[in-house]
């Protein structure tokens, strides 16, 4: 398929399944002339882009957890930021966060009263997923571009309340699927479009650990706050905490939501009260017939995190540090008859069976080469400011942000009930 | 036990601590007072194994603690490595050339404190030395002597003096207007190390010992009824043999040695630690060891006097609070072990290395 045609391709499907969708996609449907995979590499490049414009910007992050600590890092590296004012209900949280930044950050119990402050251009959101809509819906009230983490919520409702209140506020919001500023995530999916493996028609996913996603904790009374992950109230498990990159990186490859999901998981290994699984599997549907599936477990390590996309003429890996593609060995070639009567030599018949054909491939693959091989979140954060500075869209919006919640919420809920469950994109 | 921890096990038995104590005791016996085990776990990370040994409650807990302080290792590598061309370091080596980077604290501080020992150490110590160890194939692990060609290229290409911090703008340039290459390997365990301590202090962890592959070490409190983590330095003069027991308590130590990276070309042994003033590999130095209260910093100075004249390095660590050093040369004829900052007997006070590291 080349290039062109692939584009129709997405369109069409878009068009069919009317999975509203990311940006891209959208331009897609709605049949914008250019072709919509290459301006979102335009735009992306634009925004990763070193700089350095140093206007100051003054953030205000909700939730200095481990993640929140993470993007000040990341955010620290951008000219012109500086971390104002702070909000957490864990009190340690706010030295540990002096710390990351060397000097003094206003502190609040409240968010409401971080939001209150007027000395604040930006927020960024880091708390727990079942916190996360009501975070992200106050700080766009507040007037303010807001960096939210993934998952975007916790409900669809509460998704679909966000793209609402986003278009609705005019303001910049990013969320945080840092991938999809991955230099060589995305150099590896621009040549995925321009047809380099053919026809995608599955992408299989794994994020595989050997640990019990379990944090020390000073006091058991702190155990629910510090270990939200393991407990439903705030949490949809791995599929939310790790599944949601995988599942959005598929979204961007299948150019579609997906249609419908089926999954399962259980407790198989650590039995100590933890209440969300510690494996799933995830089967997504999409459009045409392609699968993503998604799998995770957490007492072997072997597989790692990464995706394998899988097409007609290759495949390609993805990992948190590089892209490799590999190539299918079966390649149909025309044969160019000769004219005149010249005897065509004939087959010699036979019965063989070679164990070889079936064996998986074990050699090396081409790996994906960049000029600025960055840390994602460094390049997102970066991106983020610079939608701020210019008004422009973040290629992750509010539309990813809904994709990956369509189906992490929903493969929960097929998890739960145990049956297939239709995604609605409307 | 694996091979890894095996190594690491042996490493810990090999090299040292801070209160030069003698008569060691050993570490097995558990006291009688503390319901705490000695827990251990390795994994490989910055290109070496790092072990932690840390005295828990329980299982559980120690699991917990384990990965929090591994998490942070590979936190750090990610930071810092120069391998990973998505580290933090990786990201200024090819952009500062182009026009200042604004970098994050933790990166500024890493890089702050390089630059400090480069300067107090007269250029002895110098994270831009990347592509010196790469001209003589100490990356790809093919040695050998680059040409004379090679060799003059390398000065505009390396040199602590052309790396620019603006402390008030948090941002590194080089003044040499190209890319450069930051080389975490002589001061980035270290700063691992010392970050890890940190984190389990802050987990209310009161006796741990971690090891970043042997060559940088640190005893956090001390083991139940003992005065310190046992560590032997070896004697590189007689194979085989211990020269010292120290015990580590709230101490570092770091030991730099050319015995496991090097190449011979026409009979000459090159080592992988360069004099960065004279891009030449250093000659005529067998071991370095210096104990200090921060990793980070006994890291870098196991580097800056493995370079100087122990005369000079003497210099670099005198007024250093609690910070020792102990050399072994090559030098035919001359003194051939240099202490520094403790006695002297510690040079002809070597014995057999036991299985259990206690001296006889
Ligand atoms: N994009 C990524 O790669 C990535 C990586 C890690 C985590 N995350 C996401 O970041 C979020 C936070 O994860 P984490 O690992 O930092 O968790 P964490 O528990 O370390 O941090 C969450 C913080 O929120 C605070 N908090 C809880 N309730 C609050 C409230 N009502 N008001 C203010 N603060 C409150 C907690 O005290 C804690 O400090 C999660 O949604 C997670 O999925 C994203």
């Amino acid at each position: 398929m080349d290039r062109r045609s692939f584009t129709q391709g997405l369109s069409a499907l878009a068009l069919v399944s009317s999975a509203s969708l990311s940006s891209s996609a959208l331009q897609t449907a709605a049949g914008a002339a250019a072709a919509p995979a290459a301006a979102d590499d335009t735009r992306a490049a634009r925004q990763i882009a070193h700089t350095t414009i140093n206007t100051p910007l003054r953030l205000g992050l909700i939730g200095a957890g481990s993640r929140g600590q993470e993007l000040v890092r990341s955010f620290l590296r951008v000219p012109g930021v500086r971390i104002t004012a702070t909000a957490d209900v864990y009190p340690p949280r706010f030295e540990q966060l002096d710390k990351v930044c060397g000097y003094q950050v206003a502190r609040h119990a409240d968010y409401r009263a971080l939001l209150d402050r007027k000395d604040l251009d930006v927020i960024v959101i880091a708390t727990p997923l079942g916190l996360h809509a009501e975070h992200v819906l106050a700080a766009l009230k507040s007037g303010r571009p807001v960096y939210g983490e993934k998952t975007m919520a916790y409900t669809i409702a509460q998704a679909r309340e966000i793209v609402a209140a986003v278009a609705a506020s005019k303001q910049v919001f990013q969320v945080g699927h840092q991938y999809r500023y991955s230099p060589w995530i995305r150099a590896a999916l621009a040549r995925v479009q321009a047809g380099e493996i053919g026809d995608v028609t599955h992408v299989l996913a794994y994020w595989n650990r050997n640990n019990s996603w379990r944090r020390p904790v000073p006091d058991p009374s702190l155990e629910r706050l510090i270990n939200w992950r393991l407990y439903h109230k705030w949490s949809l498990g791995l599929i939310a905490e790790l599944g949601s990159h995988h599942m959005d990186i598929a979204n961007w490859t299948m150019g579609s939501y997906p249609v419908a999901v089926q999954a399962s998981g259980s407790i198989c290994y650590y039995r100590d009260g933890r209440e969300t699984d510690d494996n799933v599997q995830v089967i997504l549907s999409y459009p045409g017939g392609r699968r993503m599936v998604f799998t995770s477990m957490t007492d072997n390590a072997k597989q790692g995190d990464q995706l394998w996309l899988y097409g007609t003429k290759g495949s390609l890996n993805l990992t948190l540090q590089d892209a490799t593609f590999f190539y299918e060995p079966r390649k149909v070639t025309a044969v160019k008859e000769e004219k005149g009567d010249k005897k065509q030599e004939p087959v010699v018949t036979s019965a063989s069976y070679s164990p070889a054909n079936e064996m998986p491939y074990r050699g090396p693959g081409k790996s994906v080469e960049v000029k600025d091989p960055e840390d994602p979140t460094t390049a997102a954060t970066r991106a983020f400011v610079y939608c701020v500075r210019t008004g422009e869209r973040p290629i992750a919006d509010e539309h990813v942000g809904l994709g990956s919640a369509l189906a992490v919420v929903s493969a929960n809920e097929a998890r739960v009930a145990k049956r297939e469950v239709e995604i609605s994109a409307v | 036990m694996g091979f890894v921890n095996m190594r690491a096990f042996l490493w810990r038995r090999l090299l040292a601590g801070a209160v030069l104590l003698f008569g060691a005791a050993t570490l097995t016996a558990q006291s009688a007072k503390s319901p705490e085990t000695l827990y251990t776990e390795s994994r490989p990370a910055m290109g070496t194994v790092f072990t932690i040994e840390c005295y828990m409650p329980d299982a559980d807990s120690a699991d917990r603690v384990m990965d929090a302080a591994f998490e942070e290792i590979s936190r750090l590598e990610a930071l810092l490595s120069n391998y990973q061309s998505s580290s933090e370091l990786s990201r200024i080596s090819r952009e500062a050339g182009d026009s200042p980077v604004v970098t994050d604290p933790e990166t500024f501080r890493f890089l702050t404190r390089s630059l400090y020992w480069s300067e107090h150490s007269h250029g002895a110590f110098d994270i831009t030395v990347g592509p010196l160890l790469r001209a003589w194939g100490f990356k790809a692990r093919n040695g050998h002597v680059p040409t004379q060609q090679e060799q003059k290229g390398l000065r505009d290409q390396v040199g602590w003096e052309k790396v620019q911090l603006d402390p008030a703008a948090h941002t590194v340039r080089f003044t040499t207007g190209n890319a450069m290459e930051l080389d975490p390997g002589s001061i980035g365990k270290g700063f691992a190390v010392d970050s890890v301590v940190a984190l389990l202090r802050e987990n209310g962890v009161h006796a741990a010992f971690i090891s970043a592959g042997g060559s940088t070490l640190y005893g956090l409190g001390t083991p139940p009824d003992k005065a310190g983590w046992p560590v032997e330095i070896p004697d590189p003069r007689t194979p085989g043999s211990v020269a010292t027991t120290l015990l580590l308590h709230d101490m570092s130590l770091s030991t730099g040695a050319c015995t496991e990276k090097f190449f011979v070309q026409n009979g000459h042994r090159y080592c992988h630690i360069f004099d960065p003033r004279t891009l030449m590999p250093v000659e005529g130095m067998l071991q370095s060891s210096v104990i200090a209260p921060s990793a980070t910093d006994s890291d870098a100075l196991s580097t800056v006097v493995f370079v100087l004249p122990p005369d000079q390095s003497k210099e670099v660590l005198r007024g250093l609070q609690d910070t020792q050093a102990i050399l072994f040369l090559s030098v035919p004829g001359a003194s051939n072990c240099v202490v520094i900052g403790a006695s002297k007997s510690i040079c002809d006070d070597h014995t057999p290395i036991t299985r259990e590291g206690v001296r006889p």
